[in-house]
This record gives C-alpha cells, sequence and structure tokens, in this order.
C-alpha cells in the first residue's frame, strides 16, 4: 500500500492530476490585478514629492517675482488692468490645479491650458513694447509652471506643444512691434530656451520616476506572491510529509502485528486499528492541492483532529473554492466542525466546489444525542450560505451550501 | 439487488463470467473473494496484463480493471478494450475526478474506488454485465463536481441527486431528503449516468448502455439527439 503512495502522493506519471476549474486562472488574474493596483500605488505615492515641488515652484514664482514686478511697472505698462486680471486668473488656475494634483482629483486639463494660453496672450499684448523683456511681462517666465501643474501626468508632448503655442505667442508680439534686429531675435531664443527647459525637465524627470517607481513594485508584488505561493506549498508539503510518517507509522503497526500473528483480524480492536490506518491512508492519497484552500485547510484541520480522537474519517475535496469572505467560509465550516466533535465510530466529510457553488457535507451515523451545532439556515451579507441539519434513524447529516448570488 | 439478474438466475441462466485485471495479487484474491460469494459470478480468469487475461478467457463478459498496472496509468488500453465492445469496470486506488472522468469518457462501463467495498463492487459488476449503469458513490462526486466546459448538462435533480448520494452514500436518505422514492433517485443518478454516453469518444460499450438504457425506458429516443436543451426537463420514467 505504501509503494502506491509514492506516486499517487507527487509523481507525474498520473493523469491529469491538476484541478482544471476555472478558479484556478482567475485567482491568479485577481493576484496580478491587486499586484498592478499596488504598483501604481506606489508609482503615486513617490510622485507626490514631485507634484509638491511643482506647485510650490509656480506659486512660489508667481508670487514672490511675478507680482513686485507687476506693481512696480503698473503705471507704465500698456493694459495694467488686463496683466493684473491676467494674473489673478493665472493665480486662481495655479490654486485649483495644485489642489487638486496634491488631492490626486482629475483636473480639466484642455480648457485650463486654454485659460493659460487666452491669458498668455492679452498679457503680452497688454504689457507693451518696453516691458516685453522683462519679468513685469510675467507670463514669459512663469507661466510655463502653471502648464506643468496643468498638464501633470500627462504625456510630455502636450507640453511641448503648450511650449511651442507660447514661443508662437511671444514670437507674433516681437514682430507685432518690430523688434527684429539679430539682437532682439537672439534675446527672444535666450528667453524661450530658458523659460523652458527647466519646467520640461521637471515634468519628464517626474514622469520617468513615477515609472520607474511603478514598475519597482510591480516586480516587487510579483515576486511577492510567487515567495507567499512558495512558502504555502512547502509548508503543505511538510504537513503532507509528517502526515505520511504518521499514517505509515500506524499502518505498518499493525500490519506487523498482523504479519508476526501478535494480532488477530477477529479483534474489534484490531479492526479498528486498520479502518483508522486504512482512512489516513486515503485521505493523504486523496489529497491533491499544492497551495491550500483556506477553507479546505480548515476542514482538513477538523478531520485530523477528529481522527486524532480515534474517529475513522473520510475527507474528499472535489473542485477548488473560489476566494470566499472570512464570513462565509467560517459559516461554511463551523457547524460541520461542531457536528464533527460529535461524531460517533465514523465520518465521511466532502466538500463539491465549483465557481460558483460550494457544498460541505458531513455525514455520521445517527446517534440518540441531540445536534450541538449552531442556528439553523441563515443568510448574511456576504451571501447566503444555506444550512441543513438532519437525522433520519440511519445517518445524521449536516450540510452548507453557499451559492454566489 | 437486481430484480432481472435475480430473475435469469432462477431461470437457470449461466453465471456471468469476469476476468481481473491487477498487478497486487492480494487485490485480485480479494475481489475473487468477494465475488465467489455471488452465484451469478464466476471468475474466469486473473493476472495483471489484459492480453494473456484476455486470452486465457475470451468469453469474459466485464472485466475488472486496475486503471495503474505496473506504475502506468493504462488509459489507451482501456480505450481500446472499451472500442472493441469489453465492458470494462475500472477499480482503482485514484480516485482524483479528472481521472474518473477520463476513464468513463474512454469508454469504462463504471468506475469503482477501491475502497469502496464490496457491495458496490458486486452492483457494479452486475449492473455492467446487462449493460446497465451503476454510479458508485465516488464517481457521482466526480461527475457532479465536473468543471469541463463541454461536460453534459445534468438538471437540478439529477445534479442534486448526484451530489447527495455522493454526501451520504444511502440512497435511502437521498430519497428521504429529496421526498422522493428511492427508485426515483436511482433513475435521477442513472441518467446523469447515461449523459455521460456521449461525452469522450464514442465507444461499442457507451453504445450498449445507451441502448439498454432505451430499452429500460431510463431515457426516450427522442431525447437522445437532443440532450443537451432537453436537460431541464425533470420527468421520471414510469
Amino acid at each position: 500500500m505504501s509503494a502506491d503512495l509514492g506516486p499517487s502522493v507527487g509523481a507525474p506519471g498520473d493523469v491529469a492530476r491538476r484541478p482544471r476549474l476555472p478558479g484556478g486562472p482567475a485567482g491568479a488574474a485577481g493576484e496580478r490585478v491587486a499586484a498592478g493596483a499596488a504598483a501604481s500605488a506606489v508609482a503615486s505615492a513617490s510622485d507626490r514629492g514631485a507634484r509638491a515641488a511643482a506647485v510650490t515652484i509656480a506659486l512660489a514664482w508667481h508670487v514672490a517675482i511675478a507680482l513686485p514686478a507687476v506693481l512696480v511697472a503698473w503705471p507704465d505698462l500698456a493694459a495694467p488692468a488686463v496683466v493684473g486680471v491676467g494674473w489673478l486668473v493665472t493665480a486662481a488656475v495655479g490654486g485649483l490645479a495644485g489642489v487638486r494634483l496634491l488631492r490626486r482629483a482629475p483636473l480639466p486639463t484642455r480648457r485650463l491650458a486654454a485659460v493659460l494660453l487666452l491669458v498668455d496672450a492679452a498679457v503680452f499684448a497688454a504689457a507693451g513694447e518696453r516691458y516685453l523683456f522683462t519679468t513685469a511681462n510675467w507670463v514669459w517666465s512663469g507661466l510655463a509652471w502653471f502648464f506643468v501643474l496643468v498638464l501633470w501626468r500627462r504625456p510630455v508632448r502636450w507640453l511641448l506643444a503648450l511650449l511651442g503655442a507660447h514661443a508662437v505667442i511671444a514670437l507674433g508680439e516681437l514682430l507685432g512691434h518690430g523688434a527684429t534686429d539679430p539682437a532682439d531675435l537672439t534675446r527672444y531664443a535666450m528667453y524661450v530656451y530658458g523659460t523652458s527647459s527647466l519646467p520640461v525637465a521637471v515634468f519628464v524627470g517626474a514622469a520617468a520616476i513615477a515609472a520607474l517607481a511603478r514598475d519597482r513594485a510591480a516586480t516587487a508584488a510579483a515576486a511577492g506572491a510567487v515567495a507567499a505561493e512558495r512558502v504555502a506549498a512547502e509548508r503543505a508539503r511538510e504537513d503532507r510529509r509528517s502526515r505520511l510518517a504518521l499514517v505509515s507509522g500506524t499502518a505498518e503497526e499493525v500490519l506487523a502485528d498482523l504479519a508476526a500473528g501478535h494480532a488477530d483480524p477477529a479483534d474489534p480492536e484490531v479492526r479498528r486499528r486498520c479502518v483508522l490506518a486504512a482512512a489516513r491512508l486515503r485521505r493523504l492519497i486523496a489529497e491533491s492541492d499544492d497551495v491550500p484552500d483556506p477553507l479546505l485547510h480548515e476542514l482538513r484541520a477538523a478531520a485530523d483532529l477528529a481522527d486524532r480522537n480515534g474517529l475513522p474519517i473520510e475527507f474528499i475535496a472535489i473542485g477548488v473554492p473560489p476566494k470566499l469572505p472570512v464570513a462565509v467560509r467560517r459559516r461554511l465550516a463551523d457547524p460541520l466542525t461542531a457536528a464533527l466533535a460529535d461524531a460517533r465510530r465514523w465520518a465521511r466529510l466532502t466538500v463539491v466546489a465549483g465557481p460558483d457553488e460550494v457544498v460541505v457535507s458531513l455525514v455520521t451515523p445517527d446517534h440518540d444525542r441531540p445536534h450541538a451545532t449552531g442556528p439553523p439556515a441563515a443568510h448574511d451579507e456576504a451571501g447566503p450560505v444555506e444550512q441543513v441539519h438532519e437525522r433520519d434513524g440511519e445517518i445524521r447529516w449536516t450540510q452548507t451550501r453557499w451559492q454566489k448570488t | 439487488m437486481d430484480a432481472d439478474a435475480l430473475a435469469e438466475d432462477v431461470t437457470g441462466a449461466p453465471p456471468i463470467g469476469v476476468a481481473i485485471v491487477d498487478d497486487h495479487p492480494v487485490v485480485i484474491d480479494g475481489v475473487r473473494a468477494w465475488l465467489a460469494a455471488e452465484p451469478r459470478l464466476r471468475v474466469l480468469a486473473t493476472g495483471d496484463d489484459p492480453d494473456v487475461v484476455l486470452r486465457a478467457a475470451p468469453e469474459a463478459e466485464v472485466v475488472l480493471l486496475d486503471l495503474r498496472l505496473h506504475g502506468r496509468m493504462v488509459l489507451d488500453k482501456l480505450a481500446e478494450l472499451s472500442a472493441a465492445g469489453r465492458r470494462v469496470v475500472v477499480y482503482s486506488e485514484h480516485t482524483h475526478p479528472d481521472t474518473m472522468l477520463a476513464a468513463l469518457d474512454a469508454g469504462a462501463v463504471a468506475f469503482l474506488a477501491k475502497h469502496e467495498g464490496r457491495e458496490h463492487c458486486l452492483a457494479t459488476v452486475l449492473a455492467a454485465a446487462d449493460d446497465r449503469p451503476y454510479v458508485p458513490p465516488a464517481l457521482a462526486g466526480a461527475m457532479v463536481g465536473d468543471p469541463r466546459p463541454d461536460r453534459p448538462s445534468l438538471s437540478d435533480k439529477e445534479r442534486e441527486a448526484l451530489l447527495l448520494w455522493f454526501q451520504s452514500m444511502s440512497k435511502a436518505s437521498v430519497a428521504r431528503r429529496m421526498r422522493i422514492s428511492e427508485h426515483t433517485v436511482k433513475q435521477y443518478v442513472d441518467r446523469a449516468r447515461i449523459k455521460y454516453t456521449r461525452a469522450g469518444r464514442p465507444a461499442a460499450t457507451k453504445a450498449a448502455l445507451l441502448a439498454r438504457a432505451i430499452e429500460d425506458g431510463l431515457v426516450r429516443p427522442e431525447e437522445i439527439g437532443i440532450y443537451r436543451s432537453q436537460a431541464a426537463t425533470d420527468r421520471p420514467t414510469p
């Protein structure tokens, strides 16, 4: 008998030993989704610093550098009111974008970008020729930071497009004022480069860091899942090995006694020992899950306990239960473990599981004592678990059934 | 146990010839002892090679076949024998549901788990000799938990009868629980089994089971071609 045990416990010879329930792949997909969610959470957390920095730079520049320059130049501006209103509008856009960014709320990107471009053109025109290249024409140097805020986490080409439009507006203004000297054009080029390069660098850098963090977190999560599975599988193997040792011990002892003539097959006690050893062997052979499902694990533990108390018990599980909430699992398993404590002579514990239904049943010989089990049929918020207790003089039957709603 | 088989015995029909193929002599001896107690059965040949055994007893009506011989699963041999019309009862300690269903697909008349004992063994062999289905509890479990997308579609009653039979191993208890007669429980279980004759590759044994089921009124001929759409109707035949 023990010679047969080897192959069925783990050798490749057995045909189609792996369960083929759809539950398997779905579970793996679920883990991948969870890993993906964890990765994006990590990415957004690592991105938080960059967002705070961008918001700070934009608003500090706007308040500490642009505002004083505008106020100083106020009387000489071509249309000071327009410049002032533009400043206020931009401050409002920056404030809104900043709050939304820090709270990770979505932004109306297109509309804010349009508002910023409008302010850009208006302020360029309203600043006047004299202030074209000065800080009082604050949009030229400061607006790019607001572009960065508004376009956060968008593709970098959107930022380049906005900066391009910004440069075209500036060039139009330059040409409109007839400032076409080589010196003016050189200054223009330097301004465009100077005002764009830093925001672009910050923008690209933040995006790269976020992507990197996301990758790394996804890898770590996947590696963690694999490691957890391996630990569980190893533990299951250890469990099985120790049970095999126990089982072979009892079986060998009985067989040796029988062979040596110390034990009489007619003796009820010897027969009981044989039944117990055989039941243990069968349960061990029937175990085919490499990574134990929590429900099966719980039931198996209860079966092992009953077995240690000398009750011959059969435990047969067909199919793999889907991932169930703890409350449902409790309602499925608890009435059975309670009934098992009450069992006499023998017990048959079965599980039939599919993605939409799990039925657990315990059948034992009937006896006179009342049921020591909990309340009958119950429903709870995590899905209905039906309970049936029956005794018909022949057997006692406890069944729990969960169905997907 | 079975009215028809009993009647045949009374009328003096010759006993049913059985061949046993197993690579463990102790199992052969045990099964032979079980079958010896049943006058309607006679063991004609035993051994560990199906070809040798069947050469010795070509007239054997039922073959009890251990699915694992000398460390190898002999599903291919099972399919070959079934295709040739041999009524093979697979007798194995390998009771993984996938293995049981694979054996049915290959054409086994029945699948008996080695621990299921004398009563089921006799009932299975007697039923097999008549091309009648017999579903021991372990096989019922495999059928009710069949996860394959192309599995035969069973009616709710058939599923419930299979499930409760698997759980309790007592048709009387199933009958009480479902509030139907034991006879009807057996019909639901057997009809579920007959639906499995349409799964897997065709085999002479499957056709024989189906033909006998029609003869017995277990299924109607018009249901055969449209099993899948008829699965929802639950009409116990009289």
